[in-house]
């Protein structure tokens, strides 16, 4: 399984009928050749500035994302109208009432009372329309319908510098604990309850939902949904998130994927959740490294037990040099896709390249800041450990 | 102590360093504003050449997220309150006075005080650079990335106690303007016939009186937090990170206003003078500048929509936020009004005024779309932020200003700044402004995130990039003819008093004023006193062509120049500088404080060899 970035064969593929019904230059009553060129090379911008791919929010594959593309299309052409209606009676002041010679001093005028009023009321009514009706969409958005499906409860937690999900009952009462990738049903109600347990993170999925932030001791709720019939791929498909608040040195390298699948296959990850074989003799040295070195942080059995959990972070906020810290859980690392908080695909080569050296690939990291084994020049483990730590936790065999 | 600090004379040289170091003279004050800002303008602009360098291309490794973070954060401190708030106080400073028929203002110690207690503060900040241990959580330094074990080092101490210092030093500078304003306008002059500028000059003192306090409190917590172990924000021990939030943003958002309020004074003053007609609905524009002030405390929650303060709250402030918008349009509507059947002067100036107003409709406009609270989930913290802010604090605030330093450059100096350099000036700065800020709204929307110092390629994200780091190199020989403009000044032609047949007060006196300003304090009759005054003198067939004569400056009570306000400056400083290195350094700055307070008191009214 590799790295299934989402994306489109081209900024380009389907451009928004918007573009297009732009009016065309010689039907314009636009005598003003340079204003002209103007125009086109600002649609030309706007057209080629708008990707739909990648963190676009141009796109919505959800019912969330939906409702806040649908209202800034409408603000975005008030906006357009606005500003070419200002802009144009602003121009044409500058040009109609330049100084010309020998022109005597203007009529001085002081006002118009009742100019101003009216200039007053209508953009009253104008903004007062918009709010109303972004109040109406903020409480359409906030919770999911509660004539729907059932929603899949997932906890999402931040930590300098990456993400983690709880699912207190993925499926038949199972617990699942995972990072970086989030794998969800098509069709189904997500609700997400945001934690965090150091600073303030924000967690954004833009082709899912706008961003919340996830601040400690808050929990704030937000849900969003996958619709099959916005998706035009093959399930399943990868999007991806990011951290949208500063939260420090790796702030930049703090993102994640959500992964939306159909529900049998959702479900069969979920059944094959669980640590990694140790079949082969290779795999059991690995787990003998992994057992000495790894385990005052990570977890690699299950969902983390809480009073583990608890103590990591204690060690942590102590602000310790040498002290366990709240780290991914591993349990599921050999099936996914990506390594280091979605920095990079996951594969023998890079997963190798992180354990020689986490610094180099993410300045700032608590393994390599806290951990026994990094604190010298380089890793405190031969070649062979760290070659049959890789076959453990991705079950090469 | 009292008796000894008593008998020390005023200094009576107004020449060299020390006579800069001890003026109290409101011009020299503006003088030093003015030329400070632009310095730290100049290395704030540096840092963003620095951002714009890494981000220029896609997985760039030119400095690594430390150092990234670090020059966003002072990148934006520095401009917000080093450059763009001194840049505005030294237009107060130059300006109120004379547009108001002053001869200075209400306290010129104070004046200098501020000044002094502003620059080291300033200084203090950057010693940071001296220690390298820089503030690197944003200019906002959201709670608690700034505690410990988050922030370890001293840069948020720097950061905090910097902008103590320096709110200590707005707070004084804006209760000196609130006075003046309201205590020495020349006779005649009521509130309704103030210049527009006095009136924007005044809303946004008072802003600065009430919002200082409130970020005040905010860093006296942060710095308790982080130095004698309090929790205000920590939340493992009961904190509220959420707190800081509130606290920022109740002073920030009226600190937007703070920014942009003098500019659009400045405008006001430009348009009517080169469209050569009065400020079309005055009483509109002051009215809806009150209002923008009133309003600016109900929408700071808009910086924090997706903070999850829930749909209630979100609601309130999307439409007061909203609301806002009406008085900023009801503004641009009377400046396209005073244009309008006017006779249009191309001036420098004037075409920075043009500037600010089309600008700042693109940064209006992006603003009411952030009003849209569900759509600005999407936006918030992205780069179409960064695309608003910089069309409203530059394509608004310092095309202002660069609209008032072309307009009254000729006053304070008595030469005029080169019309071609200054054009070519505004070229590049409009066409490097949009080249640089007009991608970030795509970007933005595209899904890039602020504050972030890498980006992978395929996102998509490049080009736009690219495009933003260009714009930055216009934008750079923009200011580099700006310098070389100023340089030539030192042998450019004098002009006369009135070089734009201005409607101020200020414009009826020499160029350069002299130290006393107006001989005679005029009479006011009316809005636009010296257009009045010139009018009749035209119509009575004797046009006024000369300024105010000058006088025997002894024949006139001016204040005399102090050792005191740089002395007290210091020990204020090294109030500050104690709290980040030695606790007994800060003992020593208050004694040095106590001990010029009670020499200001105990000061001589006036310097030996006056005659009074």
């Amino acid at each position: 399984m590799g790295l299934l970035p989402f994306r489109r064969e081209g900024p380009l593929a389907k451009p928004s009928a918007s573009i297009s019904s732009a009016p065309t230059g010689r039907r314009s009553s636009l005598k003003n050749r340079s204003v002209l060129f103007g125009l086109m090379a600002a649609l030309f911008l706007f057209a080629t500035g708008c990707y739909k791919d990648g963190m676009s929010t141009w796109e919505a594959f959800g019912p969330v994302a939906q409702k806040q593309l649908d209202l800034f299309n409408v603000i975005l052409w008030v906006m357009v109208a606005v500003f070419f209606l200002v802009e144009g009676v602003l121009l044409y002041a500058i040009i109609r009432y330049r100084k010309r010679p020998g022109q005597p001093r203007p009529e001085q005028i002081h006002g118009n009372t009742q100019l101003e009023i009216v200039l007053t009321i209508i953009p009253t009514i104008l903004v007062m329309v918009l709010g109303i009706w972004s109040v109406f969409a903020l409480f359409e958005i906030d919770k999911p319908p509660s004539d729907g499906p059932t929603p899949l409860q997932v906890n999402v937690t931040g930590h300098q510098w990456w993400f983690e999900f709880e699912y207190p009952d993925a499926g038949n009462g199972k617990k699942i604990i995972t990072a970086n990738e989030m794998r969800i049903p098509v069709d189904r109600p997500i609700q997400l309850s945001l934690f965090s347990d150091d600073v303030i993170h924000s967690f954004w999925v833009p082709k899912l939902a706008g961003k919340l932030d996830m601040v400690p001791t808050h929990n704030n709720k937000m849900w969003f949904q996958a619709d099959s019939d916005k998706i035009d791929e093959d399930l399943p498909v990868t999007l991806f998130g990011q951290c949208a608040e500063l939260c420090g040195i790796a702030h930049a390298l703090m993102r994640f994927r959500v992964i939306v699948m159909e529900q049998a296959d959702f479900d069969s990850w979920v059944a094959g959740y669980g640590p990694p074989p140790t079949i082969t003799d290779k795999a059991k040295k690995g787990a003998q490294v992994f057992a000495a070195n790894c385990t005052l942080c990570h977890t690699i059995d299950g969902p983390d037990d809480p009073a583990l959990s608890a103590s990591r972070l204690a060690g942590f906020l102590t602000g310790g040099d040498i002290t366990p810290v709240p780290a991914p859980n591993l349990t599921d690392l050999r099936t996914r896709q990506t390594l280091a908080a979605g920095l990079m695909e996951l594969s023998e080569t890079t997963l190798s390249a992180w354990l020689h050296d986490p610094a180099e690939i993410k300045p700032g990291n608590y393994m390599s800041e806290k951990a026994v084994l990094y604190q010298g020049s380089s890793v405190s483990l031969d070649e062979e450990e760290i070659d049959a730590l890789i076959g453990y936790l991705l079950d090469l065999r | 102590m009292a008796t000894i600090t008593g008998v020390i004379p005023r200094p009576t040289s107004y020449a060299g360093v020390w006579g800069w170091m001890t003026t109290v003279d409101h011009k020299r004050i503006a003088v030093l504003y003015g030329a400070t800002a632009f310095v730290f303008l100049l290395i704030a602009g540096l840092e963003a050449g620095v951002l714009r360098m890494q981000l220029a291309s896609a997985d760039n490794d030119l400095i690594g997220p430390g150092r990234f973070n670090q020059m966003f954060t002072m990148h934006a401190t520095v401009m917000i309150f080093m450059v763009i708030m001194p840049l505005s106080v030294s237009f107060f400073n130059f300006v109120i006075p004379l547009a108001i028929g002053a001869r200075d203002v209400a306290f010129p110690r104070l004046n200098a005080l501020s000044y002094w207690i502003f620059l080291f503060g300033a200084l203090l900040m950057h010693m940071s650079f001296v220690v390298n241990e820089v503030p690197d959580a944003g200019w906002f330094s959201y709670a608690n990335l700034t505690e410990k074990p988050f922030s370890i080092n001293r840069g948020l101490d720097f950061w905090a106690i910097g902008l103590l210092v320096m709110g200590a030093a707005s707070v004084a500078g804006a209760l000196n303007f609130v006075v003046t304003i309201i205590n020495m306008r020349a006779p005649g002059m009521t509130m309704m016939r103030m210049p527009v500028f006095v009136w924007m000059t005044l809303i946004t003192s008072i802003l600065l009186v009430l919002a200082f306090p409130v970020i005040t409190v905010g860093l006296i917590e942060l710095t308790m937090d982080r130095n004698f172990g309090t929790h205000f924000f920590i939340p493992s021990e009961g904190g509220d990170p959420i707190l800081w939030q509130h606290l920022f943003w109740v002073f920030g958002h009226p600190e937007v206003y703070i920014l942009i309020l003098p500019a659009m004074g400045i405008v006001s003053e430009v348009l009517p003078t080169f469209s050569r007609k009065p400020l079309f609905g005055y009483p509109f524009i002051v009215f809806s500048g009150i209002v923008i002030g009133i309003m600016g405390w109900a929408v700071w929650s808009h910086h924090m929509f997706t903070v999850g303060l829930g749909p209630v709250a979100n609601s309130v402030f999307t439409i007061t936020t909203m609301l806002i918008a009406v008085p900023t349009g009801v503004k641009i509507l009377n400046w396209i009004g005073t244009m309008w059947r006017g006779s249009i002067e191309f001036t420098t100036s004037m075409m920075f005024a043009l500037g600010f107003v089309a600008l700042f409709i693109v940064g209006g406009l992006s603003g009411v779309s952030h009003a849209i609270s569900p759509s600005d989930f999407q936006q918030q913290d992205t780069y179409y932020i960064v695309a608003h802010i910089h069309y409203v604090l530059f394509g608004g605030s310092i095309m202002g200003a660069f609209a008032g330093i072309y307009y009254w450059y000729p006053k304070l100096t008595g030469r005029m700044l080169n019309e071609t350099l200054g054009k070519l000036n505004f070229w590049l700065m409009f066409i490097g402004m949009n080249l640089t800020f007009f991608p970030m709204h795509f970007l933005g929307m595209n899904g890039m995130p602020r504050r972030i110092y890498t980006y992978t390629a395929e996102f998509g994200w490049e080009n736009m990039n690219r495009l933003a780091s260009l714009g930055y190199v216009v934008l750079f020989v923009a200011f580099v003819i700006f310098i070389v403009n100023l340089w030539q000044t030192r042998t450019s032609r004098r002009v006369s008093h009135d070089p734009w047949d201005a409607p101020g007060l200020e414009w009826s006196i020499a160029s350069p004023p002299p130290a006393y300003n107006f001989a005679e304090i005029p009479t006011v009759e009316g809005l636009d006193q010296y257009w009045i005054a010139k009018q009749r003198a035209e119509a009575a067939g004797t046009p006024i062509t000369e300024p105010e004569a000058l006088v025997d400056p002894d024949t006139i009570h001016m204040p005399s120049p102090s050792y005191w306000p740089i002395f007290t400056a210091v020990g204020v400083a090294l109030i500050g500088g104690g709290l980040l290195s030695h606790y007994a350094i800060s003992f020593l700055g208050g004694a040095i404080t106590m001990m010029g307070v009670i020499g200001w008191g105990n000061e001589p009214a006036a310097a030996p060899s006056d005659h009074h």
